[in-house]
């Protein structure tokens, strides 16, 4: 079982560099990315084959291009799986990856995992949410990455946090500035937190270089802004927004919404380091800090496993990762705004299609068995990544996802899964 | 070398390295359907998390077409209606 390779789920910031790190270490290391390639949300790359740039801060580029140094370095101790989807451990405790490529499902044993997996997006759902040409802000910056193309026809960028101005300078750069950003919250008047900002040193700089690009392509950043509805027509969607009180309409061909990040934790393993094989989460899956800190993140991961094995520690960075908890403390007060009720009619869970009035017409005290099994909300393909954070939200309290977590994580082909390979079996 | 990929009976090109969601993008087409589904298909969050942009493959099970890169005479479709049952 030593020589059995410790797994490492997600090959963004969080996984490269604990796999990096554990490698250092002298262990061998099997890294499993669902992408073709490695770098996460933030570090994004280029399709292979196209030679456009992407518009990143210098330091994201520096941080990506050390991190890639260090596991080319690293040569065959970490093996590198892409096209390869982490299912989930099964009952007997296998790890379970689904190898896109050969359309084979494979079970490894393995003797620790790190599961970096990153973040999902927050999305308060309006009326038309649901439609065609809505997508979320982040998931339009990733493919901008990958094409170096911006969506054709005027596009809205609406929600809120600092993502909206970050997209909305990236799409601009690229030649389709957005017709406007709506920001629900209200920074400007928050001065205590904008005060506590103040030491974010690079974040701030990177801020202002998004405003700058706002500013110079004329994009009005408007705050205080509900979306109400969205309808769609022959030529491409009507927006309802309401600010100070009165209702505006607005057209676009896309809208990009956003209502900040969260941990991915549908479905995923239980953190346990002290376990027979430890599991430990790392990155904005474990907890949502952010791109320099998911590096220090998957250091931190590969630490706790390297003490649990009885190893030599590299250099702690506990009190880098309090000061970025801090920065995130203050970001979120600084946009914090209430959300407006979606309407009746609006979809809460896409995958199933059950919409406000179902849930309000559940019994005020339905146990989250019951918003399940009789509501069919979390029950759909996404395994509630997107309907989870609204119930909640509508709730007053978090639904517990199912335990012992539920696999696999994603839908898996019956034929796959009947040809399931053990690599025990195997050798 | 020729790429193209056929999104329902559309010729659709890419280039290569590529995903099927990055090709569909810059053909404009967002509808990933089916026709009057109550809830479409379409590129959403972008990392494989909402389910949203699965696409029905001949000849394999369906994917996501945000992961999935684009291949030479690849035929994609829509995936069947989600049905609601009114109770
Ligand atoms: C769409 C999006 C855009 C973002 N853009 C920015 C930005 O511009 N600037 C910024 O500072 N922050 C951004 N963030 C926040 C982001 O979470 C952090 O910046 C940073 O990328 C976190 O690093 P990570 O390694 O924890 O996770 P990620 O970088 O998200 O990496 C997780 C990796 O795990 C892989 N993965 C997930 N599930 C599986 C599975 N089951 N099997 C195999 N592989 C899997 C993913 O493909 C991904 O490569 C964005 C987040 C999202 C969701
Ligand atoms: S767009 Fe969400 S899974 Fe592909």
């Amino acid at each position: 079982m030593s020589d059995a390779p410790i797994l490492v789920v997600g090959g963004g910031p969080a996984g490269t560099s604990a796999a990096a790190t554990l490698a250092e270490a002298g262990l061998p290391v099997l890294l499993v990315e669902q992408r073709d390639q490695l770098g996460g949300a933030i570090h994004r790359q280029v399709a292979r084959g196209a030679t456009h740039a992407v518009h990143a801060p210098a330091r994201h580029r520096r941080n990506w291009a050390e991190l890639a140094q260090r596991v080319d370095a690293a040569g065959s101790r970490i093996e590198l799986c892409t096209g390869t989807v982490f299912l989930g451990v099964d009952g007997d405790g296998r790890h379970l990856l689904d190898d896109r490529e050969s359309g084979r499902v494979v079970a490894r044993s393995v003797r620790a995992a790190v599961i970096a997996v990153g973040a999902v997006e927050k999305i308060h759902p309006f009326e038309g949410w649901d439609l065609p040409g809505v997508m979320t802000a982040g998931g339009a910056q990733v493919l901008l990455k990958e094409t170096g193309v911006p969506p054709t026809g005027p596009i809205l960028v609406a929600g809120t946090g600092p993502l909206l101005l970050a997209v909305s300078a990236q799409l601009a750069k690229a030649g389709n500035p957005p017709v406007a950003v709506l920001e629900r919250g209200r920074p400007w008047v928050r001065f205590n937190s904008l005060l506590r900002m103040a030491w974010a040193g690079p974040q701030l700089g990177e801020a202002a270089s998004y405003v700058a690009t706002l500013l110079s392509h004329r994009v009005p950043y408007r705050t205080g802004a509900d979306i109400l509805s969205v309808r769609e027509d022959d030529v491409g969607l009507e927006i309802r927004v309401r600010r100070n009180g009165t209702v505006h309409r607005l057209r676009a061909r896309h809208m990009l919404v956003h209502d900040g990040i969260e941990p991915n934790r549908v479905g995923i393993p239980l953190s346990d380091p002290g376990g027979a094989v430890p599991v430990v989460l790392a990155g904005d899956g474990r907890e949502v800090l952010g791109a320099d800190a998911a590096i220090l993140d998957g250091r931190r991961a590969a630490r706790e496993i390297l003490a649990r094995l009885g190893m030599r520690l590299p250099e702690p960075g506990e009190a880098r990762l309090t000061a970025a908890r801090n920065v995130q403390a203050a970001l979120s007060d600084l946009f914090r705004s209430a959300l407006p009720e979606p309407t009746p009619e609006t979809l809460i869970c896409r995958c199933e299609a059950r919409r406000l009035s179902d849930f309000r017409s559940l019994p005020d005290d339905a146990s989250t068995r019951e918003i399940r099994l009789m509501g069919r909300f979390g029950m759909g393909v996404c395994q509630g990544r997107f309907c989870g954070p609204t119930i909640a939200a509508l709730r007053g309290e978090a639904v517990p996802s199912a335990i012992p977590p539920r696999w696999p994580l994603r839908p898996v082909s019956l034929a796959a899964l009947a040809d399931l390979k053990t690599d025990d079996l195997e050798s | 070398m020729m790429t193209r990929i056929f999104w329902n009976d559309y010729v659709v090109p890419f280039r290569p390295g590529e995903t099927i969601a990055a090709a569909l993008g810059r053909a404009g087409i967002i509808n990933l359907g089916p026709a009057g589904g109550p809830a479409r298909g379409r590129v959403f969050c972008g990392i494989g998390a909402c389910q949203a942009c699965v696409v029905a493959i001949e000849g394999g099970a369906p994917v996501e077409a945000c992961l999935t890169l684009a291949r030479d005479g690849l035929r994609i479709g829509s995936m069947p209606a989600v049905v609601v049952s009114d109770e």
